[in-house]
């Protein structure tokens, strides 16, 4: 699914944001990158989404060499990917609707297929019933869910999620990381960057861990304890 | 049908489904974000109905001086003037001479009375021509050069008929014809003229109006392409917004212009009778004003076009 082969990212001011990293994600595995704040993890899934193009080495996602991908299909990359925010990034002035229906219209899906997907994706994330509402009107929690809700609507093979529990209270942060492990079950393949160790030690899934943009530690999920 | 064909029907068929379902989505999201800022639509309407009003009715003005040039007659006829003690076998041995002549096509006479019943006709001089005690009108031809005859040419000609004794006065219609024409053709080249500069000044307003939109979703613009979208589709609903604008511009344009002729009806026909109908008012045709509407949503679209294109090269890859 994901396949990263001695990649390294150096920025035009000449920080070396991630130093050969070599790894491997199959298709339905959950994997959390963690790090100090610094560490190389917001790269690694711009790297992913070719929000940033990698300096090194190669990457590959569902197959595609994103090294010999061109600037006009990188839309056609992101749509089979979900991308979930820290800060959700809805779409304040609409609906919960018109946020998690976007990625559909962007796929040019049919207007009664569009309200069905809606519909499926916000009971997924335990909203059903709120399409109508503005997400100003939702708390911090629900609003995440909404950006969740967004990321699935589309089917995509994969989620990336940078700090999806950031700005959320343990409690409510638990919950997100359940609904996306419900998620993984589902057979999407999950990467999520997160620097909250102690939550990502209770989900009991891969970890990679990088420091100063080197992967210093990849823990199987049978030995995080 | 094969197969193949079969499958390129269908694939072709939900291609123009998907995007008549993105164009459909994207003009509603134009109309929308139009309709949530209502002043300021109004304004840019406004401001670009008027700079495109101009141009039309500066036009208007050229069709009808262009009417009047017309109605004026588009000969290049020289009236020669004979002096009062010329009778009619006179003038009809002038007129023979004047035929023979290589660079003359045809020679009418007209007579004192013929003359006289013309200005009776027009408004106003009836009572005049009543009180005159006899006809003051002398023998008048009416020169037309052949047919192929230049300026040059007609001009030896009027030199000639001018210096013959019988000859009173010469009047070249066909010179004030030609000053009339280089005004027209001189007053063509400033409509056009300024319609380019109003034209480009309307893109500007646009463009103006829809950068400004532009920086005022950059969040969502910037969300759209993080989850996928084109750099077409994010553009597409600034191209319906430009189109809108433009659209709605040349409705205000076409009314403007159409209320000027409204109201420069009723002095224009008091000015047509004045010349016994000789003349004619006329306002633009419906042609014209849906090749002014067409421009005017070109324009919009245009400006559009040039602002979503910089803002998507500057700012809207990664978001």
């Amino acid at each position: 699914m994901i396949r990263f082969e001695s990649v390294s990212k150096r920025y035009p001011e000449g920080r070396e944001a991630l130093i050969d990293l070599t790894f491997a994600v199959e298709a339905g595995e959950m994997l959390f990158v963690t790090g100090h704040s610094g560490a190389g993890k917001t790269t690694l899934l711009k790297l992913i989404a070719l929000i940033e193009r990698a300096s090194h080495g190669a990457i590959e996602v569902h197959g595609r060499d994103l090294a010999r991908l061109k600037r006009r299909d990188i839309p056609r990359l992101r749509r089979d990917i979900g991308m979930v925010f820290q800060d959700h990034r809805l779409l304040m002035d609409r609906s919960v609707d018109d946020n998690v229906t976007l990625p559909l219209v962007i796929a040019g899906v049919p207007r009664e297929e569009r309200a069905r997907r809606v519909r499926v994706a916000l009971e997924k994330v335990g909203l059903q019933g709120r399409g109508r509402e503005a997400p100003a009107g939702l708390s911090t929690g629900e609003q995440q869910r909404v950006g969740i809700a967004r990321a699935i609507v589309g089917r995509p093979a994969l989620i990336i999620a940078d700090e999806p529990t950031g700005n959320l209270d343990p409690q409510l942060s638990e919950e997100i990381m359940q609904l996306f492990v419900s998620l993984r079950q589902t057979g999407i393949t999950i990467l999520i960057a997160s620097h909250d160790l102690p939550l990502l030690k209770r989900m009991k899934q891969r970890v990679v861990v990088l420091d100063h943009g080197h992967l210093i530690d990849d823990v199987p999920a049978s030995q995080v304890a | 049908m094969n197969a193949r064909t079969a499958m390129a029907s269908i694939v072709r068929h939900s291609r123009v489904a998907l995007w008549r379902r993105q164009h459909a989505w994207c003009l509603r999201d134009s109309l929308r974000q139009l309709a949530r800022r209502p002043l300021g639509s109004v304004l840019t309407i406004a401001v670009m109905g008027l700079a495109l009003s101009l141009p039309l009715a500066f036009y208007l003005l050229l069709t009808n001086v262009q009417h009047l040039a017309t109605a004026l007659g588009d000969s290049q006829s020289v009236s020669v003037f004979l002096k009062s003690g010329i009778a009619a076998d006179g003038a009809d041995k002038l007129a023979a001479t004047l035929r023979a002549r290589a660079d003359v096509g045809a020679v009418g006479v007209r007579t004192p009375q013929q003359g006289l019943r013309e200005l009776a006709a027009m408004q106003g001089f009836g009572d005049a021509i009543k009180s005159l005690p006899d006809n003051p009108l002398p023998f008048v031809l009416l020169v037309e050069p052949r047919a192929g005859t230049d300026r040059a040419q007609v001009a030896t000609m009027v030199r000639a008929v001018r210096a013959l004794p019988e000859v009173d006065l010469v009047q070249d219609n066909g010179q004030w014809r030609a000053r009339l024409d280089a005004l027209i053709a001189l007053g063509r080249r400033i409509a056009l003229l300024l319609a380019v500069l109003l034209g480009a000044a309307a893109v500007l307003v646009i463009g103006n109006t829809v950068r400004l939109d532009l920086r005022g979703r950059a969040d969502e613009i910037a969300v759209q392409r993080l989850i996928g979208a084109s750099a077409s589709f994010v553009r597409r609903p600034y191209l319906y917004e430009g189109a809108c604008y433009g659209l709605a511009a040349g409705v205000v344009a076409v009314l403007l212009v159409l209320l000027l002729e409204a109201v420069l009806a009723t002095p224009a026909s008091d000015l047509i009778a004045s010349y016994a109908g000789r003349l004619h008012f006329g306002g633009l045709s419906w042609a014209t004003l849906a090749v002014a509407l067409a421009v005017a949503v070109a324009l919009g679209w245009l400006g559009a076009w040039l602002a979503s294109s910089r803002y998507l090269v500057r700012f809207g890859n990664a978001g």
